[in-house]
Parts: structure tokens; sequence; C-alpha cells
């Protein structure tokens, strides 16, 4: 080893670095070199900014600007050249619009699209106006907008629980306004069947003021006291429907849209927003008995307008109606309960706290915003864990089972929507894990790139996990919104020109140690090294982590990067990040075993099995080896004689075979059919035309099903059965032998009887 | 159900219905007319179904077969000639919980109300339609209706009738959106029961033609039919009706018809002997307009009041704004 390599080899150990030739690159710009191409993100269309849709439910309340201008283009711009201008300026609007953002710009997209707008119609001579103008006409989306910063995860969970509050609201409202218009028509018809409905001033005020005069109300009101219909409702009932009826009006859970007479005063809705878990499960608490109450009130009121209320058997039901008998899905019907939080350091009896409010079971949902994953990785701490603590909540509240899990870095919340919606939804507790990228008090890093590297790089990486969709992992858990998810490290091509100016493609791994360079704080972990130093020992970190550590050290790991003039250089990195780096994988690999990917169990079951089959084809090989080998004229005949009996079979239901079968069923229908001699009626096929019953009611009757059959042979005569058995016009009716011999005219009723026999 | 402890609690009152507590008034049909095997198949249907008579409702036009509602202790309309199924519409349109049955005859569906026909058909809302045919119009003494056989001498057509009769299956069967379409004879209870009974879990319009006697007027008509099972052909199959063991012994005319196949169905509804029994045609997909236009707009007494309002201020001449000679008729104030 020359000396020149041993100075890397002794900064990749040791971590110190020699008086000269490794720069500090906490001096230089650095930055991986894969995310040489994202300087300015307001040049890309990407998912941010977000434009939260205001009344939209569902995945629509969740829009990227991009897509929405898509939309607007669609819609607007006619295709080929003649909507190329339009195309041009609405594109140019939308980085207008981009820019204003990331300068901090805070309002709704349509009050967005004028500034910018405005900005550019000032800014060229283009005319530019008349075609932003038709564009923003094809605006249907509206709603704030926000970038990908320290605010934008709890800004983005509040809206989407707002849609989904919205959507919960809706439903409910439906189902109670319903109920409350149905029971107050109860109480109205009830009152029109009463005296005072019937009084001379009430028909009058019914009447209305136009045709009024011509009515003598009193005549009415003396007529219609003539008509009356008795009885009212019972006064116990009454009270019950009144007492329903004022605790589904006063329900504070939702907001009443349009259901309350005007002039009535209204209650403000409660709040379901909260900024600590113990606040939540207070007023939740402190709610519980107007749950009951509610959910007490509208199953009572679900009874009574079906008029299905039984008091003998319901009184004692709702006598014991308490928390006990609210299920989950009745829980489900109120809102959930949502909690932000932003972690923070020595945040970890607020962690406990936490976990214990997930494990209640309450639909709860919390998002617990996380802005740095690398704190208090020193050597101080003898730790090395990077982004330990932070997993630590997420994968304890997976432990509890019933808890909905989402963990994100909020680039990619945009992505994950449809698991955002249907955490909201999921009628139990919900985590939402995000890591924001917004580094408290950093300046210079971009929340989105951050946010995104940690996902990249496994550093933060994204999972799901959802109690509803299964009864095992397989389908409850789910890795695949991380970039190459089967693979240690997500690889992308990437290409340079060299110093002669030729272009080279490689493909990088980005790394943890990739996100830790992007990280200031963590400058001593790396050191650049001149290119005039640059050899075949280095080689790129990615595989060095997929070999285990070397005893003696001789290869130094190095990281690609650029600087501000995106030249590239070569980092080398030292052993004790690579250390945290192998941690980071080695937690990736738990994941991905849970997520169905290299599962070891499944990887031994297969070996077991595979070794297994190989065995049994071994013994059976070896069992035919063993066999003595028949003379090839002797196999001819044991392999003949055996094809003409499927032949035979074959042809067998063609022949005469088939004949012998059906005949005992044949027989028994014949012993079935045999005329019996007591009278009969084949009661199925009756037609209830009601001849044979207008001929003798007492002989035949209808049976449940109002089919006719003998009820009694003896109450009639033979003659009656024999006319029966004619006027039947299904001819179902057998009249048997008859009874008594005596009967007149026998003889010849007898001759009439037989076709019916 | 909004609270699901409802759903054990309304039932624990549930006893089981029997079908007289389906019987209305006694039917003053003739003696020996298939309206009675109609009758006593629907009120079985209703009782193994558990309908809450008044969660049911049976709505008819006019005719012998009209008088349908009369004899069932449920909700009932015994409408206007021809209108059966507008009413029903609106019905469905108004309380979509309700169980709505259409009862109509040759007559009343096929003549005066073949344009409502048609487009309750092509509107394909929730209800069971029962075309009770008996091939003459019995209430008013034998007059031919469009599907009385060619040569039926009636007070109508002394000469005999002109025409060919109408095929209601095939018409049926040609209308955008049909989703149901069976054919029952009165005379085998056990099919028209199962018939019935499917028509009646269709989601959609289901329309059933029940070829049925008259034995007040048309007293040998079917009787070829009824004496000879091989005249009527079984369609069976396992998205259709199938047959009992008994009755395939009697009707040994079967054959396995796919009820998803509409140009079949075609085919098989233009045979009229022997005279096709089951399911010919049925597709679920078929989307119901009461669903589609299903308002989310709560019918308040309010709404209700204000719809009406203005629906009846179209027609009201407001004596204040009668004209000055010279001047045109006042119109309708605008709501």
């Amino acid at each position: 080893m020359n000396l020149e390599h041993l100075d890397l080899v002794t900064f990749h150990v040791t971590g110190s670095r020699p008086a000269s030739g490794l720069d500090d690159v906490g001096k230089l710009t650095l930055k991986p070199a894969l995310l040489a191409g994202y300087r300015d993100l307001t040049r890309l269309r990407y998912d941010y900014p977000l434009v939260l849709a205001a009344g939209e439910t569902g995945e629509e309340c969740l829009r990227s600007v991009s897509a929405t201008i898509d939309d607007v283009l669609k819609q607007a711009a006619p295709g080929g050249l003649e909507g190329e201008a339009l195309r041009k300026h609405t594109l140019r609007l939308e980085r207008e619009i981009r820019s204003l953002v990331a300068q901090g710009a805070k309002a709704t997209l349509r009050a967005l699209w004028d500034r910018a707008a405005q900005d550019l119609a000032s800014r060229t001579n283009e005319p530019v106006a008349d075609n932003l103008s038709r564009a923003r006409d094809a605006l249907t989306v509206d709603g704030e907008v926000i970038d990908c910063d320290a605010t934008a995860p709890a800004k983005l969970i509040t809206h989407a629980w707002a849609a989904d509050h919205r959507r919960k609201a809706r439903a409910f409202l439906k189902d109670v306004n319903t109920l409350i218009v149905r029971l107050t028509d109860i109480l109205r018809a009830d009152y029109m069947k009463s005296s005072d409905a019937r009084t001379a001033d009430h028909l009058k005020a019914s009447i209305g003021t136009s045709h009024a005069d011509v009515f003598d109300f009193k005549a009415l009101s003396r007529v219609l006291a003539r008509t009356a219909v008795e009885g009212s409702l019972p006064e116990t009932r009454r009270a019950r429907i009144n007492w329903a009826l004022s605790v589904l009006k006063s329900q504070r859970f939702y907001p009443d849209p349009d259901c309350r007479p005007q002039g009535e005063t209204r209650t403000e809705p409660l709040s379901f927003t909260f900024e600590s878990g113990a606040a939540a499960l207070a007023a939740f608490r402190e709610r519980l008995p107007q749950m009951v109450e509610l959910a007490k009130a509208i199953s009572i009121a679900e009874l009574e307008v079906e008029n299905r209320y039984r008091e003998a058997k319901h009184d004692p039901v709702f006598s014991h109606f308490d928390e006990g008998a609210l299920g989950p899905k009745d829980l489900a019907l109120f809102p959930s309960y949502l909690v932000c939080l932003r972690l923070r350091p020595g945040d970890g009896a607020q962690s406990a706290s936490l976990v214990e409010l997930l494990s209640t079971g309450l639909p709860v949902k919390v998002l617990v915003q996380i802005d740095d994953i690398l704190e208090g990785a020193t050597l101080a701490e003898g730790q090395f864990a990077f982004g330990v603590k932070s997993l630590r909540l997420a994968t304890m509240a997976v432990g509890l089972n019933s808890v909905y899990v989402l963990q994100s870095s909020s680039s990619n919340l945009f992505q994950v929507r449809d698991r955002l919606i249907k955490g909201m939804a999921y009628p139990g507790p919900t985590l939402f894990s995000v890591y924001s990228g917004a580094l408290l008090g950093a300046a210079d890093t971009i929340p989105y790139l951050s946010a995104a590297a940690a996902m990249q790089s496994r550093a933060f990486p994204a999972f799901a996990y959802d109690p509803g969709a299964g009864p095992d992992w397989a389908s409850r858990f789910a890795i695949d919104d991380n970039p190459q998810p089967d693979q240690d490290w997500p690889v992308q091509g990437f290409s340079y020109q060299d110093e002669n100016r030729q272009r080279v493609a490689e493909d990088v791994a980005f790394t943890f140690v990739d996100f830790v360079a992007c990280d200031g704080r963590h400058a001593s972990h790396f050191a650049r090294v001149p290119r005039a130093r640059w050899n075949g020992a280095m080689i790129p970190v990615g595989e060095y982590l997929a070999h285990p550590p070397e005893r003696v050290p001789e290869r130094v790991p190095y990281l690609l990067m650029v600087d501000e003039n995106d030249v590239l250089q070569r980092v080398i990195v030292d052993d004790r990040l690579i250390l945290a780096a192998r941690r980071c994988a080695d937690m990736w690999h738990s994941l991905q075993e849970l997520g169905g990917i290299h599962n070891s169990h499944a990887r031994r079951l297969l070996e077991r099995e595979k070794k297994r089959w190989d065995q049994e084809k071994e013994r059976e090989l070896a069992a035919l080896r063993a066999r003595p080998q028949p003379a090839p004229a002797a196999r001819t005949p044991e392999a003949v004689p055996p094809a003409p009996a499927p032949a035979a079979e074959a042809r067998a239901p063609e022949g005469a075979a088939p004949a012998p079968k059906p005949a005992a069923p044949a027989a028994a229908e014949a012993a079935e059919e045999k005329p019996s001699d007591d009278p009969y009626v084949e009661t199925p096929r009756c037609t209830t035309c009601n001849e044979c019953t207008q001929i003798n009611p007492k002989m035949f009757a209808y049976n449940e099903n109002k089919q006719a059959y003998i009820a009694d042979p003896g109450a009639g005569t033979y003659r009656e059965l024999v006319e029966a058995a004619e006027s039947c016009q299904v001819s179902i009716i057998h009249p048997g032998k008859p009874r008594n011999q005596n009967e007149p005219g026998l003889e010849e009723l007898i001759k009439r009887a037989e076709p019916f026999l | 159900m909004t609270i699901p402890a409802t759903e054990w609690m309304s039932e624990i009152d549930d006893e089981p219905h029997l079908l007289e507590a389906y019987q209305g008034s006694l039917p003053r049909w003739c003696t020996g007319c298939g309206d009675n095997a109609i009758l006593a198949a629907v009120q079985r249907l209703c009782r193994d179904e558990g309908l809450t008579p008044e969660k049911t409702v049976f709505v008819s036009g006019i005719g012998c077969s009209s008088r349908f509602p009369h004899y069932m202790r449920t909700y009932g309309f015994h409408g206007i000639h021809g209108r059966a199924l507008p009413v029903a519409e609106g019905i469905k349109m108004a309380r979509p919980d309700l169980h709505v049955f259409v009862n109509t005859g040759d007559g009343d569906c096929c003549s005066i109300g073949a344009a409502h026909w048609i487009h309750a058909i092509r509107y394909n809302m929730n209800m069971t339609v029962m075309l009770h045919d008996n091939h003459i119009y019995g209430l008013t003494k034998k007059q031919v209706s469009p599907t009385s056989p060619r040569g039926l001498r009636s007070n109508t057509t002394p000469r005999g009738a002109y025409l060919e009769p109408l095929n209601p299956l095939t018409v049926t069967l040609g209308v955008t959106n049909v989703s149901f379409v069976a054919q029952a004879v009165d005379w085998i209870p056990e099919l028209l029961y199962d018939i019935i009974s499917a028509a009646f879990h269709h989601k959609g319009l289901s329309f059933v033609r029940i070829i049925q006697r008259c034995p007040e007027y048309l007293p040998n008509l079917l009787d070829p039919w009824v004496q000879d099972p091989m005249r009527t052909l079984l369609l069976t199959h396992e998205n259709g009706i199938q047959v009992s063991p008994g009755l395939a012994k009697v009707y040994k005319n079967q054959v396995r018809h796919d009820p998803s196949d509409l140009n079949k169905a075609r085919e098989v509804a233009s045979a009229e002997d022997p005279i096709p029994v089951g399911l010919l045609y049925w597709n679920p997909a078929v989307p119901c307009y009461d669903v589609i236009r299903q308002s989310p707009q709560l019918r308040t007494p309010d709404l209700i009041r204000a719809g009406l309002d203005s629906e009846l201020d179209k027609f009201t001449i407001w004596p204040q704004d009668e004209p000055k000679r010279g001047q045109a008729r006042p119109r309708a104030r605008p709501s």
C-alpha cells in the first residue's frame, strides 16, 4: 500500500483527516451526483406544489399543480398547432406559479394564477392575457396551494381529514335528517287527526289567502268532525319520538346544514382537531355520553319510523344502552379525532402516551411529523443507528395490530394519497408517520429533496399497514411505494462527460451515505479526494456495502458528488458512517421480509421443499435404475392390451349398455303411477281456480300455499269427486274408487271417472 | 340502518307471516280464471319473502287483471287505463324503499298503454311487472285485444280478428335497456312462483308475461297446451329457472337456455308453439333510472310544498292580472 492510499485508508478507519491532501467537504458545496439535476425545482414539473382542492372528497381532494394544468390544457387547448400558443403560455404560467410558491406566496390556486398572469403579462410583449384567461375558464379546481415545506404534512393531513369528515357528515346527516323528517311526519299525521287541526281557524290557515273567502270553514270543520278517525298516538310513543327528535336535532358532532327551521338558534359543532393525544382522549371521554345518547336516539328513531318499536321488547334493551353497546361500527359513524404533532428531541414521553392512545382502538388520526432523522447520531452518544428513534413509533404502532400505519416522507405523500384517504376512512386508529425534510434552522436545504432523498436511501422507508385489508401480513403490509423495493439500494443510471469530453454512463446506487452527505452537519464523515489521487482501490459506496466488512481495510468506499460547477468529485467515507449505512440496510431487510421480499422463512421453506423434492426424485431414479431391464419384445404386449379397454368403454354409452340403467327408475315410476283407490289431488299443480272448492268446500280445501287438497273424502259424494275431476282445468283431481257402494248412478260415475284414475 | 344494533332489534318482533295476512277482499274473478293462480303465487311470494304490507304496493290499470290490488292486503293503486306503469314509476321515484309490483293486462299494457310500456322498459326502474295475458278483453265482455289470435270472433270482430297477434316478448326484448324478460303460464303454478320470485329479486324492471286462461270467453283456446305437456318448452339454466324432478317428469320438453344471450332470447321468444316458459333474458348490469336520478335532496314538507306550488302556479290564473282590453292574456306567474 503506498503512502498516499494509506492516507485514504486512515481517514476511512479513524475519521481523521491528514493535514493536507484530503479536503474538508464542510467548506465545499457538494451534493450527491444523482441530485445534480435538481438544483432549480421551479423548472421541473413534479408533484409539488399541491392544490388542497376545496370541497372535494376522496383522492380528488389532493391535486398536483402540474396535473391540474394538464387537465386545463386538455379542456381548453385545441389539438395541433392551433392550441400551441395557449399550451406554451399556460406552461409558462405554471412555472411562474411555482416560483411564486417557492418564494413563499400563500394563496389559493386562482389567486396565484391571477398574480402570475399579471406578472407574466407585464414582462412579455406576447399577447398572453387572452390565452391565459381562456385557460383559466377551464380551471375547475381551487384551493390553497402548498409547497413541500415544514408545514406541508400538517396542512395536507388536516385537509384530507376534513375531506373525510365532510364525507362522513354527508352520510350521517342524510340519515339523521331523513329520520327527523319522518319522525316529524308521524307527529304531524297524529296532529292532523286531532280536533285542534279541524278547527275553522286552522282550516282557514291551511287554504291560503287567495280564495279563503269562498269557503265556509265552520261548515267544513263540522263535516270533518263527523268523519274523524278515532285514536291517537299513545303518550309513551309520542314522548319517545319527541325525545329522539330533540336529541337528533341538538347533535353537535356534525354541522347541521339546512334541516333546522329558520330562526332557530344553531349550536356550534364540536371541534375534532387537537394538539395532543391526551387532549383528544379527554375530549373523547367527555363526549362519550353524548355519543351513546345520539346512537340510542338514532336506533329508536329507526325503529319508530318503521313502526317496529315494541315497548315490551325494546324498552329493556334501551334502558341498558350504554357505552358498552357502542361497537366499532357505531363509533365509525362519528367523527374521528385528528392530532397533528411534530416530534422533537426528547419527546419520549409523548411517544409513549401516543402509543397508549393508539392502543385504545378509538378513531384517532395521528400525524407524527419528523423533521430530523439524523439528530443524535453523534459519537458522544455511542449511537450510530440513524433514524431508529423516528422509526420506532411507527413500528410499535404496527405491533399493536389494529392500527392503520402509513409511513412516508412528505415528498411522497401525493403518491400515496390513496393510502392516506384509506387511513382516514379506516374505522380504528391511524398513525401517519411523515418525514418533512425541513430541518429547523437549515436554510440551504430544500425540504422536498431531503424528504425524497430520505426515502430513496432507505433512511426513511415508506410502508403501509392496513389491518382492514385482510387477515394476514401479505394483504396488510406493503412496501411497494419505495423505489425498487426488491433492491438493497435503488440504482439509477448516471451519465457524465469525462476529461476527454466523452460520455460515460454508469449505474449509481443511492445509499444511506448519499442521504447523510446532503446534511452539512455530518461533513466530518467525508473527505474529498483530489482527482490526482483517485486510484483503483477506491470503490463506490454501493458496491462496498454489498460486501461484508473487510478484516484488513484496503479498499476505501467513495461517493460520487458534484460541486457548484457540476464537476464530478469523489468523496471518501469514514467507517462509522459505513457502519450506520449497514445498520440502515439491515433495518430495510427486516422491512423487506415483512413485505414479502426476500422473506427468510419462505426461502428456508423453499430450500427444504426443493431438497425434499430432489431427494424424492433421486430415490425414484435409483429405484428405476435398480429395476431389471425388461426385454424390448416383452414390453409391447404389456402396453397394448389396455388400449382396447377404454375404447370399448367409450363406445358403450352409444350402444345398448345404458338401457338396463333407467329400467329401475322406470319401474319405480310405474309403481308411483299405479292408480290409487283413494281420491287425491296433485296439489303442487293446482292453479287455485276455485272450481273444486265451489263444488264442495268441505271436501276440497286450500293448503297454506292456497293450493287444493282433499280435506275430507267423506265430506261429499263420489259424484262430487267425479264432477270436480271433470271441471278441473288442469286435470289434477283423481277420484279413486267410490267409498259408498250404494251411491245412486255409481256405474255411470265409475265410467266417467276412468280417464282421471 | 345507521346503527347496526337496530338491525337485530327490528327483527326481535319478526313473526312468520301467513299467506292470509296478504289476502285482501274476496276475488271476484270467474271460477277457473288464471288470475287466481297469479294471485296465489304472488301472495305466497310476499309471505316467503316476509314483505311488510305497508312497504309493498301493487299498481294496476283497468281490466280483469287490474282488480289485483283489491285482493292484496298491501298498499295498492287501481289506476287509469293503460297508465299503471307511469304511476308505478312515480311511486318508485318518490318512495324507493317500497316494493313495487305492477299488474296489467294485454289490453291495458299492449294497447292503450303501449307507449308507457316501451318507455318503462327503457327506464328500467326497479319493479316487478306482470302482464296477465288472457288474449281478450274480459271485463267488457269479449272484445279482441292486441294479443288475440287471428280469426277470433268477438264483439268487435264478428267476422274474426284480421291481424296476427302482437308478441309482447319480442316487443319487450327489442327495447333498449331491457333487463329481465320471462314467460310463465298460469297452469304450471310451481314455475309461475319460481319465475315471479326470480323477477322480484331482479334489480331493475322485470317483465313477466303470464299466459292465462279465460274460462268465460275463451274457454278452450289454450286446452291443447294445457293438456299436452310436450307443447310447453321449459327453458332451464343455472342462471335462470331450474325445474324440480317432480315437474320434470311431467314436462319433459326442456331446453338449456342461457338468459344472458339476447339474440337467442329473441329467437326463443318468437317461437309460439311449443310455448317457451322460463327466463328468456336477464342482464343485471343495466342501469336503473330510479338510481340514476335519485335526488340527494331531502324531501322535507317545505320542499314538497314548494315543488307543488311551483307546478300549480303554472296553471293558475291570477285574478289581479286580468288583461285590460286589447292586451294579451296573462301568462302563468313565474314561481
